[in-house]
């Protein structure tokens, strides 16, 4: 349709706000409460309009356009009564530096006087400039105030990490609070009280930590002012440079920008053009990995052991040292264990040095979903690459099994809840009960190991003839029908733990029409019924065409997977790589990722590569600094196949290298071919030639923003893939008297490589530490324990030590502790799951003495 | 709380609804009844905390048993209605806002009841008096008291 606005002609669409229909016509309109990510909310009214032929003056962030309308955006009555509106909104907000004459001459020393908590006017405002108000004020070109300032003297919530709030700033534009709720689905945050006393706040000014926020920092990006800050930047200067990458830490991809001054990090944000994640990141991104990369656990200088003790060296002696031992032993006597958050040139290198150099068979990554490639090859299905985040939001029915979304894989969430407000139904089902499940339309909370149950009975529920045609094969459809006829109802819901007309309304929402998504994530295929699981989920998604959509926390396993395709040697889990090392059989082990040693066992020599110490390390014979991804430039590959590139943002610190000039390195000095590289784009050129996935990739394109995806299959192409027949798995060992509680664990997915983030970062610890082991309220009470309280968990034949953690998120008989693959014995839950095979154990709980 | 909460359905709508009932049954919203109301609507806490804040009809703090509410709309503010609530003040030994530390009164102020014919007004519990007097009131007050 055509509008006029201010004398000029434009062809709008419907569904865009005058404002944002002005802004992309380079009109400028002023506005404080609009964000073009969040819904229209008319709260600031700065950026009233006239529209000829009616009378008033209409917010046009809230207004849509009609045929023929003419919007006039500026006249001194629009002019005065901005101002007016401007003046009442900066009475309560410290003004003296906004109105004040000397403005300009004052801009160069902005940046030293802030050195005060209490903030009085911009000259002390930690925003440092990045202000809303401030171009508002300048746009109106506001010259003085006619009303007495009010200070609020509101104190300044200063207990929670990461961020400070200063509400004397606030303009209560109520961002903050709708980002909170629509985008990220939290709604810690919230307008209280009324009035004049109008405020921003929570329950009764509890902490956000307290009331379950993640401090993803979306509410920290959209506030126009300085009322909400964050804590490490405050004191700092104005950056000299940014830089954008993509952060390496989970899979999916966050595009961000890097504030740099001398070369430090001083911030990082997500940027708002990042094609996965859209100005939104997650406590990792956002606020962590400034901590990471200058962690005082960073390893500078190559180490070796001397004399029981682990010393500096040059890198030449190191180098020496390793290839030198190395050398004197045979390929079946080592072990090389591949970080899955390198980039794929760095796994490229290393996977070739492991084949053609080391000569090994015993290569194996650590991922959270070992299952997953495994029932991939054998039913020679897609699972790892059908999807694109994107089409998540066009769903009408999802089915979320088994994840800690929200915090796992935040970017796939907003997608989700995307879909939920366009009117998707959410099935969550998982035995326990994350925080986000209150967005669901049903909750089913199943007993643990009973999800092939539950689609085996759904499946049955809406098994039709007419699906017959869904099924490649007719024989598997007999073979699936007959399988599902003998399933009995009343028994099937006794083990799963749900009513019958909870399965009936789950059945009825599944056999709605439109796009459907299953997505699951780790605690769905970690244990050992894992392939049960998938079999059946799969079978369902056959019979009611749904896509499978398997998440990944590590940065680039996609990667890491693909680049072992021209290699002939065996991709390994670590449940694996656990067991050749505890049989006995490896000498010498080569990691750049975690170690799963927790004794040296049978091994003489380990080389450890990787970023930061650990306890791990101790065991290590040397050591090898190498560069995080923020001190190197290459490529990961994301959750949904997307080739990414990311930059080199500072300079490796002290000796620290990438990683694959360290191989390179190695594998150079054990004369080994083709280990001549300057830089990873020459790597990158030899993988382009090996590996048929990666021959569209380029630098200068991905530079460029084209979008790269490693498989171009496209999502709704009819699939293939047969029918698994399925076995569904025993159920659980019974708990008893002594053991009257079952352990379930969930994989921390705040790790990067070496380094654990929810344990070494303070901020982290408080809101997920990886020490807690969670229990229900109840139990709690019963076994008269508190939060924090030390305890210890002990199976019939382990035990590890924790820290309560009392909460809703687990039912009443179940314990959750967090699995990661290098933790100190004393604390591994992974130690004792790997011990039992990964099943869940009956356990008991005892206070530390 | 809970025979409170299992007479609703758990849809958003109803959030009101259950303010007002835990409002009557406790005479205050316990912080309490606001994480299990979460929990039932699936409502975050701070959502419902901005909501029983907004109206005027939820207190955190217990009121008295008997509770005072003087109209200060302009009607009754001519009609010499601050001089009624400084006397209720005085008798009872609170400012508007408060509750007496024995729990048997609470007052507060209202803007307006609309029912300025009658000014100056007071209700207390629920009933109105009309074209009350310092002296009106003290008797009305001193007849509560005595009741107890």
């Amino acid at each position: 349709m055509k509008i006029i606005i201010d004398k000029k002609e434009i062809i709008a669409e419907n569904n865009k706000t005058i404002l944002d229909i002005a802004r992309e016509n380079d009109i400028y309109i002023p506005s404080l409460c609009n964000h073009s990510k969040l819904s229209p909310y008319g709260a600031c009214r700065l950026c009233i309009v006239e529209i000829k032929g009616r009378k008033g003056y209409f917010p046009s962030c809230s207004i849509f356009p009609e045929e023929g309308m003419n919007i006039k955006t500026d006249s001194p009555k629009l002019k005065r009564l901005r101002r007016n509106i401007l003046e009442l909104i900066l009475l309560e907000h410290p003004n003296a530096c906004l109105i004040c004459g000397e403005k300009e001459n004052c801009d160069e020393y902005k940046s030293t006087i802030r050195k005060v908590s209490e903030v009085t006017g911009c000259v002390l405002c930690p925003s440092n400039g990045t202000c809303e108000l401030q171009e508002v004020v300048n746009a109106l070109n506001l010259k003085s105030i006619r009303f007495p300032s009010l200070y609020r003297d509101s104190e300044i919530r200063k207990n929670d990490p990461f961020f400070d709030r200063n509400y004397n700033l606030c303009i209560l534009c109520g961002r903050c609070v709708r980002v909170c709720h629509e985008i990220r689905g939290v709604s810690v945050l919230s307008f209280v009280y009324r009035g004049s006393k109008t405020t921003i706040g929570t329950v009764l000014d509890w902490n956000l930590h307290e009331l379950g926020c993640q401090f993803c920092g979306a509410c920290v990006d959209v506030c126009p002012t300085g009322a909400l800050t964050e804590k490490s930047k405050k004191y700092e200067q104005s950056p000299d440079r940014k830089e954008r990458t993509i952060c390496g830490i989970c899979s999916m991809g966050c595009e961000l920008e890097v504030e740099i001054r001398n070369g430090r990090i001083l911030s990082c944000y997500p940027r708002k053009d990042g094609p996965v994640n859209e100005g939104q990141a997650c406590v990792r991104g956002r606020f962590a990995l400034k901590e990471i990369v200058c962690h005082p656990k960073r390893i500078h200088y190559p180490l070796i052991r001397k004399k029981k003790k682990l010393e500096e060296v040059s890198w030449d002696e190191a180098i020496d040292f390793i290839a030198e031992k190395l050398k004197t032993y045979k390929g079946s006597q080592v072990a090389c264990i591949l970080s899955s958050q390198v980039s794929c040139e760095d796994s490229y290198v290393f996977q070739k040095f492991a084949n053609n150099v080391l000569k090994t068979k015993n290569i194996g990554t650590i991922a959270a979903n070992p299952d997953l490639e495994r029932f991939s090859q054998k039913s020679d299905c897609e699972l790892m690459s059908n999807f694109r985040i994107r089409d998540i939001s066009k769903a009408k029915v999802i089915f979320l099994i088994d994840s800690n979304v929200s915090v796992s894989n935040p970017i796939i969430w907003i997608e989700i809840l995307k879909a939920v407000s366009n009117g998707a139904k959410l099935v969550v089902i998982d035995s326990l009960r994350w925080p986000y499940s209150r967005q669901a339309t049903i909750c089913l909370q199943i007993k643990p190991g009973t999800e092939s149950y539950l689609f085996a009975l759904i499946a049955k529920l809406l098994l039709g003839e007419e699906q017959e045609e869904n099924f490649p094969n007719t024989e598997y459809f007999n073979f699936y029908r007959e399988f599902l006829s003998k399933i009995q109802m009343s028994e099937a819901l006794e083990a799963i733990g749900i009513e019958e007309k909870e399965a009936k309304k789950t059945a009825e929402i599944l056999n709605e029409d439109g796009l459907k998504y299953f997505i699951f994530g780790s605690g769905f295929t970690q244990y050992s019924w894992g392939i049960s699981n998938l079999t059946s989920l799969w079978n369902l998604s056959l019979q009611t065409q749904a896509r499978v959509i398997p998440l990944t926390f590590e940065s680039n396993l996609k990667g890491v997977l693909q680049t072992s395709r021209p290699f002939s040697a065996m991709k390994k889990d670590f449940a694996e790589i656990y067991k050749i090392i505890s049989d006995g059989k490896i000498k010498a082990l080569y990691s750049n990722g975690p170690i799963p040693l927790y004794s040296k066992k049978s091994i003489e020599f380990i080389v450890v590569q990787d970023s930061f110490m650990n306890e791990n390390l101790m065991v290590a014979d040397a050591v090898l600094p190498a560069s995080t991804f923020l001190e190197t430039e290459g490529t990961f590959v994301n959750v949904e196949g997307r080739i990414q590139k990311f930059n080199k943002v500072i300079d490796p610190l002290g000796e620290s290298r990438p990683d694959w000039w360290i191989v390179a390195q190695l594998g150079k000095r054990m004369r080994g071919k083709g280990f001549d590289y300057k830089k990873p784009s020459e790597i990158m050129a030899e993988i382009k030639r090996k590996i048929p996935e990666f021959k569209n990739v380029s630098y200068n394109q991905l530079k460029k923003g084209i979008e790269i995806f490693i498989n171009h299959k496209e999502t709704g192409e009819k699939r293939e893939e047969k029918l698994t027949p399925l076995k569904l798995p025993p159920l659980l060992m019974d708990i008893n008297e002594e053991y009257p509680f079952i352990l379930l664990f969930e994989y921390n997915s705040d790790i990067y490589r070496g380094f654990v983030l929810n344990r070494e970062i303070k901020g982290m610890k408080l809101i997920r530490n990886s020490r807690w082991i969670q229990i229900n309220t109840e139990d709690a009470k019963k076994l008269e324990l508190t939060d924090g309280e030390s305890i210890v968990v002990e199976s019939e034949l382990r035990r590890f030590k924790g820290y309560v953690r009392i909460s809703e998120v687990v039912p009443s008989g179940i314990v959750l502790a967090s699995f990661l693959s290098n933790e100190e014995k004393d604390f591994s839950a992974a130690h004792m799951m790997f011990f039992s095979g990964l099943k869940t154990l009956p356990i008991k709980i005892k206070r530390e003495c | 709380m809970d025979i409170i909460l299992k007479r609703y359905k758990t849809e958003r709508k109803e959030l009101i609804h259950i303010l007002h009932e835990v409002q009557k049954e406790y005479g205050y919203i316990p912080v309490e009844s606001v994480s299990a109301i979460s929990k039932y609507l699936r409502i975050s806490e701070s959502e419902i905390f901005g909501i029983l804040t907004f109206y005027k009809a939820f207190t955190l703090e217990p009121r008295g048993k008997h509770h005072i509410t003087i109209c200060m709309g302009t009607a009754c503010h001519i009609r010499g209605a601050p001089k009624i609530l400084e006397e209720v003040q005085r008798q009872l030994g609170i400012d508007a806002g408060e509750t007496t530390p024995d729990r048997m009164f609470s007052l507060e102020t209202v803007n307006c009841l609309g029912c300025c014919a009658i000014g100056p007004v007071a209700v207390i519990d629920g009933n109105y008096y009309s074209n009350i007097t310092t002296k009106k009131i003290n008797s009305i007050i001193k007849e509560y008291k005595k009741i107890e």
